[in-house]
């Protein structure tokens, strides 16, 4: 079921804080682990969302994504609702787009050894992505890079991308990352 | 009867509403405005049915699990009539369902991750489903209050660094007051003193 576009005229929500930021970045990095394509794939969602004014090109969304302070060249100052809420839509939509993959790897029932190479991929591509973007002193980054620590991180992040599939997705997701910041 | 049957298909679980438009308030004939009966198979599960309100039940403690655990916790929901209790296990989550007949045991339903998801998205179509008039509407979604995100915290991690500090503090003050000598102060004779001895 496609997302419409009301939810963008919704009852605004307060910006997202620092984790919140945190969280929408690397759900969008997962998005770029799993579809190889990725970022294509988000510049023509933003188009079909009809958000290509808000987002005229890749440069335009990696200035909103450069919000996020674990990056390597981060930006101050908080991101405003309006494009928050396109991140999350966008994400929303990737999702319910990327929705069969994401199923494969939380599924219990898939052959083990086929689910552990999926994972093995996975992991490997999302922390290349990660050492490339963000900055590795920070101690969340270096922690996130522990092999212990990054099979959770990672499964936490495609149990949250799966569960905001879906028409009622984007409210849910938006409510998660606005918790505060423990 | 104009009976209306509507069905929701995801990969291991598929929900079916049959219901009828209500034409006391003058309903389309496409729209589904009183529900008689539901369905719900989950793949390597009895299959289950109830009324409304049993739907509605369903829909309270799925939603709410489903965002405590978009927060990484997992809490456990039980509905109002204490029928549904939904929970987390070692193998996903757990749904419990008591019947509301007699002489019917409980019934047990694990699900991994991946029929969550599954459920969740049937439950999402059906309730935005334009052609389903009736409010569906589970509580709704807010932020999670701070008290309630510190418990996934471990308590050592939590508290780890001030007890440390409060620690080092209270044995070094421990050690000092052991092994602290009193220094002796002896009467030095004044330079007055001194002159007058050596006269």
């Amino acid at each position: 079921m496609p997302l419409d576009h009301d939810h963008l005229n919704a009852q605004l929500a307060p910006p997202l804080g620092r984790r919140g930021l945190e969280r929408l970045d690397f759900l969008l990095l997962l998005i770029e682990s799993i579809d190889l394509n990725g970022s294509q794939s988000m510049m023509w969602t933003l188009q079909q969302l009809g958000l290509d004014h808000q987002f005229p090109n890749c440069v335009e969304l990696w200035k909103r994504r450069c919000h996020n302070p674990l990056r390597k060249t981060s930006r101050r100052g908080s991101l405003k609702t309006t494009d928050s809420d396109s991140l999350i839509l966008i994400l929303c939509t990737m999702a319910e787009r990327l929705y069969p993959q994401l199923r494969q790897l939380l599924s219990n029932k898939e052959p083990d050894f086929i689910s552990k190479e999926r994972w093995k991929l996975l992991n490997n591509r999302i922390l290349e992505l990660i050492q490339e973007r963000m900055n590795v002193r920070r101690g969340a980054i270096q922690r996130i890079l522990k092999s212990e620590n990054s099979i959770n991180f990672i499964k936490q992040l495609v149990l949250t991308l799966a569960l905001s599939a879906g028409p009622g997705g984007f409210e849910r997701l938006r409510a998660s990352l606005l918790d505060p910041t423990p | 009867m104009n009976n209306l049957k509507f069905r929701y298909d995801q990969t291991s679980v598929r929900l079916e509403i049959e219901g009828l438009p209500d034409s006391s308030i003058g309903q389309d004939k496409t729209k589904l405005g009183i529900v008689s009966s539901w369905r719900l198979d989950l793949v390597g599960s009895p299959q289950l049915e109830g009324r409304r309100e049993h739907l509605q039940s369903l829909i309270d403690v799925v939603y709410p699990y489903v965002r405590y655990r978009l927060s990484g916790i997992s809490k456990s929901f039980v509905d109002k009539k204490n029928q549904i209790k939904i929970t987390s296990s070692i193998f996903g989550t757990k749904l419990l369902l008591t019947s509301s007949q007699a002489n019917t045991d409980p019934l047990t339903i694990e699900l991994d991750d991946a029929e969550l998801s599954d459920l969740l998205f049937c439950l999402d179509s059906f309730r935005h489903d334009p052609r389903v008039e009736i409010d569906f509407s589970p509580p709704p979604f807010t932020p999670l209050p701070r008290s309630e995100l510190l418990e996934r915290i471990p308590f050592y991690k939590r508290f780890g660094a001030s007890l440390f500090g409060i620690t080092c503090i209270a044995v070094a003050s421990m050690l000092f007051l052991t092994f602290y000598d009193e220094p002796q102060y002896q009467n030095t004779p004044s330079p007055e003193q001194k002159i007058k001895k050596s006269l």
